[in-house]
């Protein structure tokens, strides 16, 4: 019998592979173990940049299908849920409740930069795009940087270009909200300032503003005061 | 008067009845008598006699398989015209070549056995397999059969005793011969025997193996004393053991592969045994493969020489004297030999094994016999009774011509002078122009219509709102037709395969109620919006424009295969495909794509690529690639290498996505993000029935130092993954424990250690809803136990899974005096590195019991449905599953934006379950009835809104004489048959079907196929009420209460 087992006996290297998963299994089982305190950092507050010098993460940030801006590390909501306005549960949490806690003024138009830039990103809407174009032309503003200056531009025509159509909604007058278009909006942005009381992103003459607009390919028809809203624009070229 | 006339009708009446009667009972009964048959030896030698007379077996394989089918296809399972049609048409020309007998693997019920000896002559050796390929013990099935095992000696015997029993006054049996070449078939383990050196351990098993056979030979013989009773061996392998143990047997059963001749088997016999010898297979296969092509000559010359060589050592010709005949393998080429599953529709060319005895084919290195191409008859496509038709080669000429001698009626120097003088070159050219007729006819060689189908139907279909608004006037009507034509082409020796073309005509609505293949065609609208100009400011309606005719025509699927010398490559468009899970994949890496169907619905074309499978030198290596391998896989490419070192099998695989999706799965399955894994696979066998299985896994290194976040407490905590985090391992030990067949598994994987399709025991139909995922961040344990009472199997199993970082909640943003809170989102597989989903915290327990007395259709084989031949079979079980915690955001793929989206919040903390029963009852062969019920209380697979349901289901389908089929089910607040139903939390009340399918094609079988392209007539009908409540998907509104349609159909296969 014992001829026999060592007959059965065979060279240790068929059974060190499995010994060697085996080893590997302790050695993947103490990996897979849950974290501890020590792994990560705690990232309970941020703190909002209060400044207006703004540095774009790349050439396009705050333009639609450029989505640098997610991965911006001066950007305080790039880990933020920037939820979309829900009409089905209108107290529910949304951008729009972020926007509204960002201090007013020059405090807070580089936050209200990343926050509407973090949420175009995330979903492309003439509503986010047309917020984050507002917020650079208000940076442009306060800290008159030429670069800022054009990029507000780029963001107002990527409103034209790519969500013509798109609306936003105002609320006034004891809750009643009511449709705005965009596309007059920007064009309105660009031409006049009285509901701002900002700088004009193209200096000098409102005509200015409406030729750039036709350069875009586009035909604005002001609205005729005191009636802001009966402006117009049209598509001119396809 | 009158009543006595009356009387005496009557009398002369009954007279006349009682002789009638007396004299069929008297032919009947001479008609029924049994043949006595009988081995006798004088100084000649050995003969085998039939009532006395000589009786040399000029005996034939015989099967029936055809073009398409595999071993399950069932002939005695059809109607008795179709099954005369096809003994009629096989044994008109078995009879006409001279065979007297037949020999087949399949059981031959006793009234055909009686018939195609009645009619044709020719008689049937009774031949059960006897645990040759496996076999039902304790209600268990056991691939490899153990002869050894006190159980399984007692079931065969009983169960070959009583089959003797049954086919014992069967007129038409020659003989009963059990096994099949099973001293190869010795590979069950026990300690006992692999103590033994190597070569004495199958020697031990063989005596368990002869004792056995002996034992079932000398209760046979009691039973039925009027018949010969063998075995079927290996050739003479153990002849000594067989002298020692085999006393009980009449003669030697022999399959017999030595060429042209037999060599030193007649000398061998006759002095170890001294009893006649009879082949129960032998021959040659008719394909060259060396020339790669048919070779009718060789075959042919391999059989003349092998029957000069029999009849020389029949009795009274001076020699041994022990040749009684015999089984000439085989009647018919079986284009299912080769793979079995696949490629049923084309004759393979692969030689699968290596014999030098026939030297016309045979190299060194290469194998040479090719399984598909033994038949002494080519097989060709159905004929006009929808019988498969025959076409004789050479070799049935030749052996028509030495049949038609009798060696004991001819002397020796007569039938050799025959034999020698035959006219080889005119046999050949018969059996060329033959096959030149036969390939003309279906111009095999370059490019061949194999057939198709033509479907037509009509629909009425409505809805509440419709027929409430518009009366009967609410009701629309569509129809649709569409043809599939089928086509093969093997432009050389080297290359085949096929394709099939799909040709819309209309497409009929069925929407929403059935979504089926074809919508491609369905017009489409666009929404044409009107921008305005300068000069008309006036807003214009919008108006739609639709496109229709569109995609007519598109290839349905393709593959072609390439069979090299050390590779076969094949290219697969649309064609199913099977999992690696039995070749060493224990991750799943590459998922099984058979749901041809399901993909259809939605015209995905998975699986779609290219197969590398190594031979010869590269034996052990596969490689995959393509855009779709799988239905959902990104393109991608994977690698496979698996050997065996001593005891030990390894796999390595690694599996690289070369890019991600655009488009999802199905109506809305989510794409996935491009990864790559490798995984290391080893199993061993330590023991009788003890397997050890291990597995370690490296997934998604490109994820290492991606970010997440997680909660630590009240923390929001920003985190990194590691490399440990790719890694994973699963290791699974299978045991017996008290006679019960049990195994415990174990599965740790890293945060992002996803690994890929999980695979269930009994694959597509198993019944078991543990909570399976693919998913990696886990420790997961698992245990069954599968227990066998008789026919009775009951199989509890148990689970549990932990997350190593849990799902993240809510948690709302802030911005309070310029600090911001960011609060916390549930995880996506798009946004994130990982996320909590099917892998989520579970503690689930089920038990299922089955009972199914007929172990070789198992009941969870996929097509159990008409494959299920037990009078009858059930299972009934259920799941209980606690998932204690919620999951992270699933996401769904949004078409119009060609993007994922997320459900924006996860599934919430449930306790699940479901209990499941099905039936299958088998009253006679001309009816089927299978039932499934189902209840449950299950989740959405996406949707986080509407809650969990209860909801309870019926499925039926009842077969009546092979050829009606009513099928349908009742649903009660179930999930919409779709998947995106589920996905989207989508549920009705009530949901019914009724189908009933007439079948036109006469020969039966397609009522037990799952296809639904039988040629038939038939009628369908669907009704369903909607929730209120429901949040109705876009796209499904305004249905009002219910819907409704009703489908007529014709269906034309040809």
């Amino acid at each position: 019998m014992k001829n026999q087992n060592r007959m059965q006996a065979k060279p240790a290297v068929f059974k060190s592979p499995v010994m060697a998963l085996l080893g590997l299994f302790m050695l993947v089982a103490s990996g897979c173990a849950e974290r501890d305190a020590g792994d990560g950092i705690a990232i309970n507050q941020i703190i909002l940049p209060t400044d207006t010098l703004l540095n774009l993460a790349c050439a396009d940030a705050g333009i639609w299908r450029e989505t640098c801006v997610l991965s911006d590390p001066e950007n305080p909501y790039a880990g933020v849920i920037t939820a979309e306005f829900n009409p089905n549960n209108e107290d529910g949490p949304s951008k729009f409740d972020l926007n509204a806690e960002i201090p007013a003024g020059e405090t807070g138009a580089k936050a209200r930069f990343y926050l509407w830039a973090t949420a175009l990103a995330r979903f492309p809407s003439g509503e986010n795009q047309w917020y984050t174009a507002r917020a650079l032309h208000e940076l442009y503003n306060y800290n008159s940087d030429p670069l800022i200056q054009e990029q507000a531009l780029k963001a107002y025509r990527s409103n034209l270009d790519n969500f013509f159509g798109s609306v936003t909604f105002f609320e006034c007058c004891g809750g009643v909200s009511f449709s705005v278009t965009l596309n007059e909006q920007v064009a309105d942005d660009l031409y006049r300032t009285d509901s701002t009381g900002w700088v004009r992103l193209i200096p000098g003459d409102p005509l200015n503003a409406q030729s750039l607009i036709a350069e875009w390919g586009y035909t604005y028809r002001p609205a005729t005061p005191p009636d802001f809203n009966d402006g117009l624009v049209f598509v001119s070229q396809f | 008067m009158a009543d006595s006339k009356i009387f005496e009708s009557m009398k002369r009446f009954f007279s006349v009845l009682t002789v009638s009667l007396f004299l069929s009972i008297s032919f009947a009964g001479q008609a029924n008598a049994v043949d006595v048959v009988t081995t006798h030896k004088d100084e000649s030698g050995w003969k085998l006699q039939v009532n006395g007379s000589d009786y040399y077996i000029k005996g034939m394989v015989w099967g029936y398989t055809p073009r398409g089918q595999n071993y399950t296809f069932n002939l005695w399972s059809h109607s008795d015209d179709h099954i005369r049609d096809v003994l009629d048409y096989d044994f008109g020309l078995m009879k006409a070549a001279g065979i007297n007998t037949i020999r087949s693997f399949a059981m031959i019920p006793p009234k055909w056995v009686t018939y195609v000896y009645e009619k044709h002559g020719i008689m049937t050796v009774i031949n059960p397999l006897m645990g040759r390929y496996g076999y039902t013990i304790g209600g268990r099935w056991v691939p490899n059969t153990d002869y050894s095992d006190e159980l399984t000696r007692a079931t065969l015997k009983a169960d070959m005793l009583e089959l003797v029993d049954q086919y014992k006054n069967t007129p038409g049996v020659l003989m009963f011969a059990f096994g099949n070449e099973s001293n190869y078939g010795l590979s069950w383990s026990s300690f006992e025997i692999e103590n033994l050196p190597v070569g004495e351990q199958n020697t031990a098993k063989a005596r368990h193996l002869y004792s056995l056979f002996n034992e079932v030979m000398a209760a046979g013989k009691k039973i039925a004393p009027n018949h010969p009773f063998t075995i079927v061996n290996g050739d003479i392998q153990y002849i000594d053991l067989i002298a020692e143990l085999c006393t009980d047997m009449d003669l030697l059963g022999s399959n017999a592969y030595r060429g042209k001749g037999f060599t030193s088997l007649w000398r061998e016999v006759d002095e170890k045994l001294d009893m006649p010898v009879v082949f129960f297979e032998f021959g040659s296969d008719a394909f060259n493969a060396r020339t790669y092509e048919e070779d009718q000559y060789s075959q042919a010359v391999v059989l003349k020489e092998q029957w000069q060589e029999m009849y020389n050592k029949a009795a009274g010709n001076g020699e041994e004297g022990n040749s009684i005949g015999g089984f000439v393998f085989e009647w018919r080429d079986e284009w299912w030999k080769y793979l079995q599953i696949e490629n049923l529709e084309t004759q393979d060319n692969n030689a699968s094994w290596s014999n030098q005895a026939y030297l016309f084919d045979w190299a060194e290195g290469k194998n040479n016999m090719n399984e598909e191409w033994f038949g002494v008859t080519a097989l060709g496509p159905a004929n006009s009774d929808g019988v498969s038709t025959a076409r004789p080669r050479m070799a049935y000429d030749v052996l028509s011509e030495i049949w038609h001698m009798d060696p004991y009626l001819n002397k020796k120097a007569a039938f050799n002078q025959a034999i020698n003088n035959m006219n080889l070159e005119f046999h050949a050219l018969k059996g060329e122009v033959r096959l030149l007729k036969s390939e003309n006819k279906e111009s095999k060689q370059k490019l061949t219509f194999t057939g198709g189908s033509f479907f037509a139907e009509g629909v009425v279909k409505g809805s509440e709102i419709d027929v409430t608004e518009r009366g009967e006037n609410g009701t629309e009507y569509s129809d649709g037709e569409m043809m599939f034509l089928d086509f093969g082409f093997q432009p050389n020796e080297k290359v085949s395969g096929q394709f099939t073309l799909n040709i819309l005509g209309n497409v009929a609505d069925l929407e929403p109620l059935e979504i089926r293949y074809g919508r491609r065609g369905a017009p489409i609208f666009f929404e044409a919006q009107n921008l305005g100009t300068l000069d008309d400011t006036s807003t214009v309606a919008d108006t739609f424009i639709a496109f229709e005719g569109r995609e007519r025509v598109e290839i349905y699927d393709f593959d072609a295969t390439y069979e090299g010398e050390d590779f076969d490559l094949t290219a697969f468009y649309h064609t199913p495909r099977y999992h690696w899970k039995n070749e060493g994949d224990f991750f799943g890496l590459v998922a099984e794509a058979t749901d041809i169907g399901g993909m259809d619905i939605w015209n995905a074309k998975a699986p779609e690529g290219v197969e590398f499978a190594g031979k010869g030198k590269f034996d052990g290596l596969k490689i995959i690639a393509g855009p779709e391998v799988y239905w959902g896989a990104n393109p991608k490419v994977v690698v496979k290498y698996q050997k065996t070192i001593g005891n030990t099998e390894f796999a390595f695989m690694h599996s690289e996505d070369l890019a991600r999706r655009g488009e999802g799965t199905g109506s809305s399955g989510a794409t996935t993000r491009q990864t790559r894994q490798t995984t290391l696979y080893a199993k061993r066998g330590l023991a009788k029935d003890t397997q050890l299985e291990l597995g370690l896994l490296i997934s998604a290194g490109e994820k290492i130092d991606d970010q997440f976040t997680r909660t630590d407490g009240q923390n929001v905590i920003l985190d990194e993954i590691d490399f440990e985090d790719t890694l994973g391992f699963r290791a699974k030990l299978s045991f017996p424990l008290f006679g019960t067949k049990s195994y415990i598994a174990t599965y740790h994987a890293g945060l992002v250690a996803d690994g890929g399709a999980v695979l269930r025991d009994f694959g597509i139909t198993d019944p078991s809803a543990l909570p399976y995922s693919s998913q990696g961040n886990k420790q997961e344990y698992e245990a069954g136990m599968m227990m066998n009472f008789g026919n009775f199997m009951l199989y509890p199993k148990i689970m549990y899974r932990d997350n190593l970082v849990h799902a993240n909640p809510f948690i709302e943003p802030s911005t309070s005096g310029g600090i911001l809170n960011p609060g916390l989102n549930p995880r996506d597989t798009d946004n994130d590195p990982f996320a909590v989903l099917g892998n989520r915290e579970a503690r689930s327990a089920e038990v299922f019991l089955t009972y199914d007395p007929t172990g070789a259709s198992f009941f969870y084989d996929w097509d159990n449905d008409w494959a299920e031949d037990a009078r009858f079979a059930f299972n009934i079980g259920g799941n209980y599953t606690e998932y204690p915690t919620f999951t992270d955001a699933n996401l769904f793929f949004f078409a119009p934006a060609r993007a994922n989206a997320s459900f924006g919040a996860g599934l919430p903390a449930e306790d699940v379950w479901s209990v499941s029963s099905r039936m299958v009852f088998n009253p006679n062969n001309r009816a089927k009835y299978i039932l499934n019920l189902k209840s449950g209380f299950q989740q959405s697979t996406g949707n986080p809104t509407g809650g969990t349901r209860k909801f309870q289901e019926l499925h039926g389908k009842a077969v009546f004489g092979n050829k009606h089929i009513i099928s349908g089910y009742i649903k009660k607040d179930a999930f919409g048959p779709y998947d995106f139903q589920r996905q989207f939390n989508v549920t009705f009340p009530e949901q019914y079907k009724i189908d009933y399918q007439i079948l036109l094609d006469g020969s039966g079988d397609q009522s037990r196929s799952t296809s639904t392209n039988a040629t038939s007539v038939g009628i369908r009908a669907l009704y369903r009420t909607n929730d209120p409540d429901a949040i109705v998907p876009s796209g499904f509104e305004e249905q009002g209460d219910y819907i409704f349609q009703t489908v007529f159909y014709f269906t034309y296969r040809f």
